[in-house]
């Protein structure tokens, strides 16, 4: 038996990580959930993720970066694969998010809503 | 009324000491806090570091004259009432005084009495300036609020919901029979409208609003064109649609933002496609001139009413037809022709009922490659 990968998710929005975990276990992958950004650090050192998904705006706009910042100078955290999802952006629905030297360094965005095939294949991608 | 006179502060800048202590005196005595000074820039000096309400400034003095300092202190801060005293009062003067800004102009030699109204009126109009300042900032807060509010209170229950559906797929999918099939693709089709109404809508209240600030750079018509017929080459197979493009080679670049005008063009096309019964015909040409970069979307479509063509670009406004079944955001139009203003261009429309609509779009060239 092989042991299950495990992805961490971390948004405020408990009914898209329901959404997001379903898809996710139907490619075989473990799922952990945390709805905010201080339990998704701890669970970070707790469950040790092989990736983790971040939503960009948790309570206020941003957000999503500090606890991305945390988890990057955490322990373990520094190459930890993640991706960060993006709602809302304030410039418009289609400009895409590019990090920069102002901003940890997230290795993919992706724009709510992900399509269940895109959504597994990055995770195996990022995974390996 | 005493205290809030007591922090109400009124600044006296005359070179006469008879008139500083004798405005002190009647001031002071009505309860306000009074400050004097017989010299301009010392007057502009107290003025900045004390943020009186109310600034009596006489007109003719040694160093600086009084219309200097209305002049000074007008820029300085707009909740200051500034009023002109003066010996020699004239139209011409209080016109002048005006224009600089000061609220009112005060013939000396004047009573206690007219002091106290006219004091008594500027602080009036203090507080209804301020208000009215503070009501419209507080207005255009609310406006840019309410279009934060709605690009995350509904963008996310609404990417949420799709999220949802993706995962009913992915659970469920390959269980459904043809009829479970066919609810959830129809599900997803009017989430995607709704989505798009709120899109679009957002897009018309930032230009609205003057935060429209999408990336303006060169972009090229031709590419534009052909991305957006990309997007509708499924669409346009289902429905039985030939497209046909004829574009003129070397078009110049237009300044845009390209993701914005490709939905103008998905727009246009695709309500071009809605609009025209199957084995029909889509031609999209583009071409310039000296100054201007158009192209055309003709479809060989139901056609508009002429007396419908007016009110199309209207928010919420859709042509009804007989047998009508397409479902739109009632917004496409209005966003459209919002974009292309953004971008200087002009949007126009031509049909014949029966036989067929032209939309044309026209941009001017760009600055780049002119």
């Amino acid at each position: 038996m092989t042991v299950k990968k495990k992805i961490l998710l971390i948004d405020d929005d408990k009914d898209f990580l329901m959404a997001t975990k379903f898809i996710l276990e139907s490619g075989g992958y473990e799922v952990f959930l945390a709805e905010d950004g201080k339990t998704g650090i701890e669970m970070v050192k707790e469950v040790r993720p092989d990736l983790a998904i971040v939503d960009m705006m948790m309570e206020t706009w941003g957000e999503g970066f500090n606890v991305v910042s945390k988890v990057r100078s955490s322990e373990g955290g520094k190459e930890l694969p993640l991706i960060i999802l993006s709602a809302v952006d304030l410039q418009g629905p289609y400009q895409s998010f590019e990090p920069s030297d102002e901003f940890p360094r997230v290795d993919m965005v992706l724009h709510k809503p992900i399509k269940a095939d895109e959504l597994l294949r990055s995770a195996d991608r990022l995974i390996k | 009324m005493m205290d809030e006179r007591a922090d109400t502060l009124v600044l006296v800048i005359d070179d006469e000491a008879s008139i500083r202590d004798g405005c002190a005196q009647v001031l002071e005595k009505s309860g306000y806090r009074v400050l004097t000074t017989g010299e301009g820039l010392a007057g502009i000096q107290i003025a900045r570091q004390e943020k009186p309400a109310v600034v009596f400034v006489d007109l003719k003095m040694p160093s600086i004259s009084g219309m200097e300092v209305i002049d000074i202190l007008s820029k300085d801060n707009p909740d200051m009432v500034l009023v002109i005293i003066t010996g020699y009062a004239s139209i011409i003067t209080a016109v002048e005084a005006m224009k600089k800004g000061a609220y009112d102009y005060f013939p000396k030699p004047f009573t206690p009495d007219q002091l106290r109204a006219v004091t008594k009126r500027c602080i009036e109009h203090r507080s209804l300036a301020m208000e009215t300042r503070r009501l419209r900032k507080e207005k255009e807060q609310v406006q840019q609020n309410f279009i934060t509010f709605v690009s995350h209170e509904m963008r996310s229950p609404l990417a949420t919901i799709q999220q949802y559906m993706e995962a009913l797929t992915v659970i469920a999918g390959e269980s459904l029979n043809s009829e479970g099939k066919e609810i959830v693709e129809r599900c997803n089709r009017r989430l995607q409208s709704l989505c798009e109404l709120v899109e679009h809508w957002l897009d018309i209240s930032r230009i609205e609003a003057g935060i429209f600030n999408r990336k303006m750079e060169s972009v090229n018509l031709s590419s534009l064109i052909l991305k957006s017929i990309d997007e509708l080459s499924a669409l346009c197979r289902q429905c039985e649609l030939s497209v046909t493009t004829e574009i003129a080679e070397g078009l110049p670049g237009i300044e845009g933002d390209e993701e914005s005008l490709i939905r103008v063009f998905v727009n246009i096309i695709g309500n071009a496609a809605k609009y025209t019964p199957a084995g029909g015909r889509i031609s999209i040409s583009a071409g310039q001139d000296e100054y201007y970069v158009t192209a055309s979307v003709s479809d060989t479509g139901i056609g508009i009413a002429p007396d419908k063509i007016p009110v199309i670009f209207e928010p919420f406004y859709r042509v009804k037809t007989k047998g009508d079944t397409q479902k739109g955001s009632g917004l496409g139009l209005t966003f459209c022709r919002k974009i292309v203003e953004a971008h200087e261009g002009t949007i126009d429309v031509t049909s014949v009922e029966g036989e067929g609509t032209t939309f044309t779009v026209c941009f001017p060239r760009g600055h780049s490659r002119r």
